[in-house]
């Protein structure tokens, strides 16, 4: 049974700065593996890198095939879902109409992908706002937006790039509670997230990148315990 | 009252209140454009050329907003295919003897292949480069219509004298030029109200926003630009062969013009880019401002031309069907959350 992602030394380079170093993962269905590390460590760059967004060396596998040549779009429609750390709405359009776009990719018209929309919306809770302009959104409902638009595409995999960041406590309860019923649905999640309280919540694995480079990977117990972890947070003793 | 988040989940689906739905139908009001125009040839027997420009310029600019405004790839091209169809039918007749309707054909199959084309090399560019590039498709077509003296009659230009006539109809008669120009208007009509209400519509209006954000929906960018282009460019070009007709005069100079292609760029932008009607709306203004300013105040009428347009800009950014339908929008939605 192949895996529903797996990646292998993944390197992203801008130039003469190396921004991904060879990082290798994987992540099997129902899974949440989290993606950690200081600002700059290249955690965004490695979504990017893994759904298509930019330039990268490396092998990334989907169910047993291989996507790292593919453009972001086709690799969309087999199946990896995506949303962005700054939430990208199409702003000239309505809630609904954002979420239609991405139902669009798997219904056969514009009812069917009216009804799938819905159902997205009514997941993220944000279906009596259907009718609202995006633009008017507020930041708490944006994010839900944005993952209503990821899911709205039916994705097996999902890549959740700092979802849970800027919510107030009810509010990331609430997403936390949310991101569980997905995987426990099947899905297979892979977020890059600074509040720690999501990340010990949900996931069972931790990826932590510093510089780049992989530099620790296990349970969030252990990896919180690590000392390259420590040091790459809060800066070594002398050396 | 609609589904919010707190309400009792789980209920049964029938039990839901109807779901507000987007797809609000465009074909009472294309009744009344029909209707309008048709009043107008009665109304106005004596005003049917400006009619005529007026309907052509309309739908020049409905097709140029399928690209320009649902799927924001502005173009300052556009006379290239108004040229193009002109010139197409004004060449197979003079040397071929072909029939309009082929010719119109042809034309729109040329337009198709050259928008296609064009979009491959240049849909990689970003924002006004993109613009700028559309300029030189009239430029160049502008200078083979100079060069090619054999076919085009080159800088004297062409006439259009004899025409195969469909069903016994003159197609030089004004009368006749009426009804084919509100035809061809509403055609486009349709067709972009069609492609608007479906899937591609849709990954256009998504390609305009956010191209990344249509990326992760599944959407191919350049797919849907280049579907947008080819529509765009056949439908500007069929309009074309009517204004040939018209003209029956053909030169490179007023046809392949940036002036031509900045008026129909102008128009749908005052329209309201982006919406079904605005282009028209904003042809039917400037056509109908500048005849009357042109009558009335003489000198001054590109003045007034002018700041009429600077007056839109200014507060109508999106345009008269624009805000017009954001707000329709706002108050669908305080009443659809007041319940």
């Amino acid at each position: 049974m192949p895996r529903a992602l797996e990646a292998e030394g993944v390197t992203v380079r801008f130039g003469g700065l190396v921004a991904v170093n060879g990082v290798s993962l994987a992540l099997d269905e129902g899974a949440i593996l989290g993606l950690i590390g200081p600002n700059g460590a290249g955690k965004s760059t490695l979504f990017n890198a893994l759904t298509g967004y930019v330039k990268a060396r490396g092998q990334v596998s989907f169910y047993g095939r291989r996507v790292d040549r593919l453009q972001p779009y086709a690799r969309t429609r087999l199946g990896m879902g995506r949303t962005f750390q700054i939430e990208r709405p199409f702003e000239g359009l309505t809630v609904l109409e954002n979420v239609l776009i991405p139902a669009f990719l798997r219904a056969a018209g514009p009812a069917e992908a009216e009804r799938v929309a819905y159902a997205a919306l009514e997941q993220v809770g944000l279906a009596d706002r259907a009718l609202q302009p995006s633009s008017d959104l507020n930041l708490a409902r944006r994010r839900r937006l944005e993952l209503a638009k990821a899911l709205a595409v039916q994705p097996k995999v999902l890549f959740l790039d700092e979802l849970m960041a800027g919510l107030n406590p009810p509010a990331l309860k609430e997403m936390i509670g949310f991101v569980r019923s997905l995987a426990d649905s099947g899905l297979a999640i892979i977020m890059v997230e600074h509040i720690m309280e999501a990340v010990t919540e949900l996931c069972e694995e931790v990826i932590v990148l510093a510089f780049g480079e992989k530099i620790a990977h296990g349970t969030p117990q252990v990896v919180m315990n690590d000392e390259r972890v420590v040091e790459a947070y809060l800066g070594g003793a002398d050396e | 009252m609609t589904q919010g988040p707190d309400a009792p989940r789980g209920a049964a689906p029938a039990a839901r209140p109807p779901r507000p739905s987007l797809l609000a139908s465009p074909w009472p009001r294309l009744a009344l454009v029909a209707a309008a125009f048709a009043a107008w040839y009665f109304v106005f027997p004596s005003a049917l050329s400006l009619g005529i420009t007026l309907m052509l310029l309309a739908g020049w600019a409905t097709a140029w907003d399928l690209l320009g405004g649902w799927t924001g790839q502005a173009s300052l091209g556009h006379a290239a295919f108004v040229g193009l169809g002109a010139y197409t039918v004004g060449v197979t007749a003079a040397n071929f003897d072909l029939a309009p309707w082929w010719a119109a054909l042809l034309a729109m199959a040329a337009a198709a292949l050259l928008a296609l084309l064009w979009g491959r090399l240049t849909f990689g560019l970003r924002g006004a480069y993109f613009v700028l590039s559309t300029i030189a498709i009239a430029e160049i077509l502008r200078l083979v219509a100079i060069n090619e003296r054999r076919l085009t009659g080159g800088a004297v230009g062409l006439f259009i004298f004899d025409l195969q006539e469909p069903f016994g109809l003159d197609l030089f008669s004004r009368h006749v030029e009426f009804w084919f120009s509100l035809g061809y208007l509403l055609l486009v009509l349709v067709v972009v109200a069609l492609v608007t209400r479906g899937r591609l519509g849709y990954q256009m209006r998504a390609v305009r926003e956010d191209e990344a954000s249509a990326q992760a929906a599944g959407i191919n960018p350049v797919a849907v630009k280049s579907w947008a282009f080819v529509l765009s460019a056949a439908l500007t070009a069929l309009g074309g062969c009517l204004y040939g007709v018209f003209l029956s005069a053909l030169q490179p100079q007023p046809l392949f013009e940036l002036h031509l292609s900045v008026r129909i760029a102008l128009v749908a932008i005052i329209g309201g880019r982006g919406t079904l009607f605005g282009p028209l709306v904003g042809a039917a203004l400037i056509t109908l401002a500048a005849e009357l300013f042109r009558t009335t105040f003489a000198q001054a009428n590109l003045l007034i031309y002018g700041l009429l347009i600077v007056l839109v800009v200014l507060f109508m950014p999106r345009g008269i069907m624009g805000e017009l339908e954001r707000r329709v929008v706002r108050r669908r939605y305080a009443k659809s959350a007041r319940g």
